[in-house]
């Protein structure tokens, strides 16, 4: 008896002790969780949620502020497993088709239909494309773009004009530049881009690649790696890499970013909106009004700027897909991407934004901005980027470290990608 | 007589193999989670080593064990694999050396003994991450302190952790740096626990210093040193944090390491097949180390 009285009560205990676990909710309110960055774009999300809650305040948020790789990770596990723990994933816009083909995600042209609401005609087209599967105007939308990054080149204006350029037009222009203040600056890094492998050295290198009309893929799909186009643009980025810093193949965005706004840099091949956001503020930067930042020069081919844009997409298994689209369509909308660029800086997808009177004030560089989103190219669409990125990125350092020649290190490239796509 | 006693000890046996099953079935559970943690998993990698596996897609092609020979004539893994060994033999062996020499050095009673224990093993407190960010920051380039303190002697920076030469010794440093207090706590107990009058009576029949720990000292500490040993060469083989945090594999693959290839396979190109072949190889050459000291430890023990 004894025996059974203290299993029915701590059979009570437990059944009271999980009906309160977790807190208590309203039976109305929704938590929305969502997977996404963290940095300043951890920073946005935070200000779109508040704002959000504040207009909605039956609905509240959870946001997950992962880095790339752990982003890229968790909600491929996630997604893969269709348990619906979130409800919103940012995605960067090279992963979008493949989990897109997966069937991971909503299709958002549904949704817009369902609640009668067409999409909203402010985003800027070229990137909406992003989100769209099969990559082209006519794909299904799966995701929309939520942060308009593109990468932009800049350089030190004042010490051009010194040296008698009106403006860096094309690539060899950038290099006569680098060796003028390599020549004469000698507290100066001529040039400045992120040398650590993978993504972060490709992505620099990537404008000279397609200005000097090389191609990752032919138009038959295969690497391309071995044309002349290309070993020409290695070999130019080799060059131009010979006045960058000594530690440039440990150097990522903290430190091109800084080294531009500390003033040590005269030019850097490759920015992107979410690090210059201070460039105009005095109390972050010894810069104010002296870097252009405009559009890459051009080579062969006109100015290639790439595309970087982070989408937001609501995943099938979401049990809020109602509230999800919801925020979906208002944290991309013109008012919240103001609000956004105007507090974090980061960098909106919307036309109208782009031209803001006080806006383009604070940062000079969005007209640049907007036409680089406009033209700007996407990274090829393939199963595969990841790879290719990689591959192309730790030959490109080794070359850049001398340990290969450019044309051994295309050759290599070349072998491996093949190998990874067949 | 015969008669009287065998139902007696058939009730014995009975009784015996009502313990043993009640044994077996006390111990069940416990086995159950232990297979399903270890061998199922074990068995899920070899299985889907066998296999092209794309995760995102949730397809599986059977190609048999072309995984494991396309990964072993790859020149990223073969350096992944030299670099790791490398780093396995030279971190493990300094750390348990120093380990040694320190559990020396501390056997003896001296002032500010206890502040310099702690002091010693606090780097082993501190998680690998904040020990990686703090690292760092010394061995950077232009604004480390290793690097200021050159320049201050007159001599050239060196590119700690930007020069293909020296990147993989500068991750062995950090790791010294946090395991050596490991060896050295370990050791130190087996010293403690030598009886003194072994050292006493050796130093009166006139046995120098280095004599009493080259013929008493190691000998005697032989199994703790191969325990402490296998430890860090089974952990150091798996190195992926400290290279993740402070040099991303680079520069130029000069530190990259098998945990390292794995991760890419697995977690960034989805690739779970050739990421199982690879830790197949992985768990094949650990195994093999493991045998290998846990026999020199039995010799020992049966010594």
């Amino acid at each position: 008896m004894k025996r059974f009285v203290m299993c029915a009560l701590l059979i009570g205990a437990m059944s009271v002790g999980s009906a309160f676990a977790g807190g208590a909710a309203e039976p109305d309110e929704v938590t929305l969780t969502i997977a996404g960055r963290d940095g300043a774009f951890g920073d946005a999300l935070e200000l779109a949620t508040a704002e959000y809650s504040e207009r909605n305040p039956d609905v509240r948020f959870e946001i997950l502020k992962l880095s790339g790789p752990e982003l890229l990770e968790q909600t491929v596990i996630e997604l893969r497993g269709g348990r619906g723990a979130f409800d919103l994933v940012m995605i960067d816009d090279p992963f979008a088709p493949q989990m897109q083909e997966a069937g991971w995600l909503i299709d958002l042209e549904e949704m817009y239909d369902r609640h009668g609401v067409e999409l909203d005609d402010d985003l800027i087209d070229n990137i909406v494309t992003l989100g769209r599967f099969p990559y082209s105007e006519d794909g299904t939308l799966y995701a929309l773009p939520y942060v308009g990054n593109v990468s932009l080149f800049a350089y030190r204006d004042d010490i051009a004009g010194e040296y008698g350029f009106d403006a860096l037009e094309t690539w060899d222009d950038a290099l006569e530049f680098a060796r003028l203040v390599h020549e004469n600056e000698p507290d100066m890094a001529p040039v400045l881009f992120r040398g650590v492998a993978g993504n972060p050295i490709v992505t620099g290198f990537m404008p000279i690649f397609a200005s000097h009309g090389a191609q990752v893929l032919d138009d038959a799909g295969q690497p391309a790696f071995d044309s002349p186009e290309a070993l020409e643009a290695v070999e130019f980025f080799l060059e131009l890499a010979q006045y960058a810093p000594e530690g440039v193949v440990a150097y990522e965005s903290a430190q091109v970013r800084d080294a531009l706004l500390a003033g040590t840099g005269a030019m850097a091949i490759e920015v992107w909106p979410g690090w210059i956001g201070d460039m105009e503020d005095p109390e972050e930067s010894e810069v104010v009004g002296l870097v252009n930042v405009a559009a890459h020069p051009r080579q062969i081919e006109p100015p290639a700027p790439l595309l970087g844009i982070w989408l937001l997409g609501i995943p099938v298994g979401s049990e809020h897909q109602e509230e999800a689209f919801d925020f979906l369509r208002f944290i991309t909308s013109a008012e919240i991407q103001e609000k956004i660029a105007r507090e974090t800086g980061q960098a909106p997808t919307t036309e109208s934004v782009h031209k803001i009177p006080d806006l383009i004030e604070q940062y000079h560089w969005y007209p640049a901005q907007l036409d680089a989103l406009r033209e700007g190219v996407a990274r090829p669409r393939t199963d595969h980027w990841a790879e290719i990125e990689s591959v192309l990125g730790d030959y490109l350092q080794q070359a850049l470290i001398g340990d290969i020649s450019a044309e051994e290190a295309l050759e290599r490239t070349q072998e491996r990608v093949l190998e990874i796509m067949n | 007589m015969t008669s009287g006693l065998a139902p007696a000890r058939r009730l014995r046996r009975l009784n015996m193999a009502k313990k043993a099953s009640f044994f077996y079935l006390a111990l069940a559970p416990a086995f159950i989670i232990v297979a399903f943690l270890t061998v199922y998993p074990l068995i899920n990698v070899l299985y889907d080593s066998l296999f092209r596996y794309d995760f995102i897609r949730d397809t599986r092609e059977f190609i048999g064990v072309t995984n494991f020979v396309r990964i072993a004539g790859e020149s990223l893994f073969q350096r992944s694999f030299r670099n790791t060994v490398a780093f396995t033999a030279s971190a493990s062996i300094l750390e348990v050396g120093l380990g040694v020499i320190l559990a020396l050095l501390f056997y003896g009673e001296f002032r500010g003994k206890r502040v310099a224990m702690t002091i010693i093993i606090f780097p082993m407190m501190i998680s690998t991450m904040v020990i990686s960010a703090i690292w760092q920051m010394m061995y950077h380039y232009e604004i480390g302190v290793l690097n200021y303190l050159l320049r201050m002697a007159g001599l050239y920076p060196v590119g700690w952790l930007i020069d293909t030469r020296i990147a993989l010794s500068s991750v062995v440093l950090v790791d010294i740096w946090q395991w050596t207090p490991f060896a050295f706590l370990i050791i130190q107990a087996g010293l403690n626990s030598i009886p003194r009058e072994y050292f006493e009576s050796a130093s009166i029949d006139g046995a120098s210093y280095t004599q009493i720990v080259r013929r008493i000292t190691l000998p005697i500490l032989r199994s703790q040193i191969i325990l402490v040993l296998m430890l860090r060469t089974i952990d150091t083989f798996r190195l992926f944090d400290k290279v993740y945090a402070l040099t991303g594999g680079g520069p130029a693959n000069a530190t990259r390491t098998v945990s390292y290839f794995i991760y890419d396979e697995g977690f960034r190109y989805f690739n779970f097949g050739r990421a199982s072949a690879a830790s197949v190889y992985v768990l094949l050459f650990v195994s093999v180390l493991a045998v290998f000291y846990i026999r020199s430890m039995f010799k020992e023990g049966k010594q």
